[in-house]
């Protein structure tokens, strides 16, 4: 297909709908890159042309399109222990907070959106286990999700190049990696200690079943949604916490922009969020 | 080790969803005093193509600020003419917090807003018109800047001149030079007046 | 040098009063909403706040409220509105202000309120 297929209005439609169905808002200057991934599904679907492309993209019961597509728009970029002082606050701070205030012996409930390869749920699960003596008193669930359910296979298998284990301790590496060829497959003690979801954060349908967590976190994933997407995602996961549970966003993204629903709360590693705890 | 995972997928999503949740029950929801409910109501309520005029008259009446939040988002999702006209009247509602959370929930709406523009800069409110010029600020229409230089010609409260004279040094172009220089003579006793038209004159000047 | 935060949504006016505020010697943080300045006031400390109180997201009230109630900062405060309406300043002072002030404020006044707050009037 040559590259003029796709016109403008076309361009500004699909814009429209992706945003609608996924919260992420591609600019102007994105053009090129979105071209070309539309480019890639309607030669690879046999699809005439754009607009019967986007027919079968609007209409298709199953959705299956829509995923293929959605899979190669995302940007999956994540690394271990990426903004590691938010794990230090999570072991140092967070959790004894969440504990002394808990009344149940149920399990502690942590929710990474979105989880990408899987790098941050299991840094999370890495620093849990080294840096955190309550876990031999407590259960932990750890839940991890994500959109692209093709980056999702990748996360459950768990098998992960030199560039994205860069950042961990040599120890750590050692103990909880194996070496196969030139890339690190994570333990399989590791791969049980997180479940991974496909969830759509824009999609009430699919986040009404995440309730009664003590922590979230939501890292690099708001940057791309535009501001309503944005809020209504900040109130979904008011409905996904606990009362005085925690939400950990990316060093970029500040609930001070996007929320009031919040307070705001000074660790000495980070600032987190916190759903008061007289809410309801 | 104390890692445990809920029995897959099943336990996580065992929940009302089973629930057929129709438009008119989801109304009623709205009323229910439990906030999660309401909030869940609110939210579910996008899919129902005349929900606004519940949501609408629910807003005013409702105390819990997070189903409050929701509901806006609801709002400006479905952005039809119902639902700014509720965005309008909590303008002039006398809770402040409501009033904010209204103009930005407008903010998101430029188009739907833009043809109730006029009359909401003419409101005998001058809060009301000093919303209209910040919501202006996200407006993408060709006669913003018309509308702007109209504001500092002819109103006459001194904080909605200054709130437009801002957004000028956004937008303005050439044609705004003159009514700038005729509202720094009109206020000329007003350092911050002269502080922003000089700020926004110099902006229009540099391009 | 002492430390001044101004607090409002609208670009214009933290400048001016960032302008004011600096020509006499202080040193100026801005943040655009309530929370913003909450976070940067758990984060720095300040001898001073100037606050708008018609801002999205947290008010001045609000963010006053907050600030005294997880005592965060005692500083002293100066509220800043554009609406003279009757009971504004009650509500100010109740939140936690010092002192409040109708928009557009006079730089001579500011800074008298500013000095005096700061304590460095002796009137
Ligand atoms: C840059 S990665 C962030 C990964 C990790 N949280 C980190 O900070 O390193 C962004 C991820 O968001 C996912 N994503 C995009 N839109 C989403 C949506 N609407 N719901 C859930 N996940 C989404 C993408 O598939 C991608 O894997």
């Amino acid at each position: 297909m040559p590259a003029s297929s796709i016109s403008e209005l076309d361009f500004e439609k699909f814009r429209e709908f992706f945003y609608r169905k996924t919260g992420i808002q591609f600019e102007p200057s994105k053009r090129y890159f979105v071209d070309k991934r539309l480019e890639e599904r309607i030669e690879l679907t046999g699809s005439e042309t754009f607009r019967s492309y986007f027919t079968m993209l609007r209409f298709e019961a199953s959705g299956e399109e829509l995923q293929h597509l959605t899979n190669l728009m995302t940007v999956n970029e994540t690394y271990f222990f990426r903004e590691e002082y938010q794990f230090q606050c999570l072991v140092n701070s967070l959790l004894p907070d969440i504990v002394q205030r808990k009344k149940d012996g149920n399990p502690i409930r942590i929710w990474a959106i979105p989880s990408s390869s899987g790098e941050e749920p299991y840094s999370i699960a890495i620093y849990l286990l080294e840096y955190w003596a309550g876990i031999n008193n407590w259960d932990i669930e750890i839940i991890s999700s994500d959109i692209d359910t093709q980056i999702l296979g990748q996360a459950r298998k768990g098998r992960y190049s030199a560039r994205s284990v860069q950042h961990l301790p040599e120890n750590v590496l050692r103990k909880y990696f194996t070496r196969v060829a030139d890339e690190y497959q994570i333990c399989e003690d590791l791969r049980e200690a997180v479940e991974f979801t496909r969830v759509n954060l824009a999609e009430p349908a699919d986040t009404r079943p995440y309730r009664n967590f003590d922590v979230i976190f939501c890292r690099n994933l708001l940057i791309y949604f535009d501001d309503v997407s944005r809020k209504a995602a900040a109130e979904t996961f008011y409905d996904a916490l606990k009362p005085g549970g925690f939400i950990c966003l990316g060093h970029s993204e500040s609930m001070s922009r996007i929320s009031s629903l919040y307070k705001v709360r000074k660790f000495p590693e980070a600032i987190v969020y916190q759903k008061p705890l007289e809410a309801r | 080790m104390a890692f445990i995972k809920t029995h897959s997928a099943q336990s996580i999503s065992e929940d009302e969803r089973k629930q057929p949740r129709n438009c008119e029950n989801l109304e009623a929801e709205l009323d229910n005093p439990n906030p999660t409910t309401r909030r869940w109501a609110a939210r579910d309520l996008v899919d129902c193509p005349k929900a606004s005029v519940a949501l609408v008259s629910h807003l005013e009446q409702e105390e819990d600020v997070s189903v409050r939040e929701v509901i806006l988002t609801s709002l400006t999702t479905l952005g039809d003419e119902v639902a700014v006209a509720g965005l309008v009247n909590c303008l002039s509602s006398e809770g402040v917090a409501l009033r904010n959370e209204a103009i930005e929930a407008m903010k998101q709406l430029p188009d739907e807003v833009a043809p109730i523009m006029r009359k909401l800069l003419a409101d005998a409110n001058p809060d009301v018109r000093i919303f209209a010029v910040n919501i202006l600020e996200s407006l993408r229409h060709p006669d913003v800047e018309a509308w702007l230089i109209e504001v500092i010609e002819n109103d006459p409260h001194l904080n909605v001149c200054a709130t437009a004279v801002d957004l000028l040094g956004e937008v303005g172009s050439f044609a705004a030079k003159e009514p700038l220089l005729r509202l720094k003579a009109r206020y000329f006793e007003e350092p911050y007046i002269q502080f922003a038209a000089d700020l926004a004159l110099k902006i229009i000047n540099e391009d | 040098m002492k430390r001044i935060l101004i607090v409002d949504d609208a670009a214009t006016v933290r400048m001016y009063h960032r302008n004011i505020l600096e020509t006499a010697g202080y040193a100026v943080e801005e943040a655009v909403n309530g929370i913003e300045a909450l976070e940067k006031s758990l984060q720095q400390s300040f001898d001073l706040f100037v606050v708008d109180i018609n801002m999205p997201k947290l008010d001045g009230y609000g963010f006053l409220r907050e600030l005294r109630s997880q005592d965060v900062a005692q500083a002293p405060a100066i509220m800043v509105s554009t609406e003279a309406e009757s009971n504004d300043h009650i509500r100010a002072y109740a939140a936690g202000a010092n002192v409040y002030m109708v928009k557009p404020v006079k730089p001579d006044q500011l800074l008298i309120n500013v000095k005096l707050l700061i304590g460095e009037a002796c009137l």
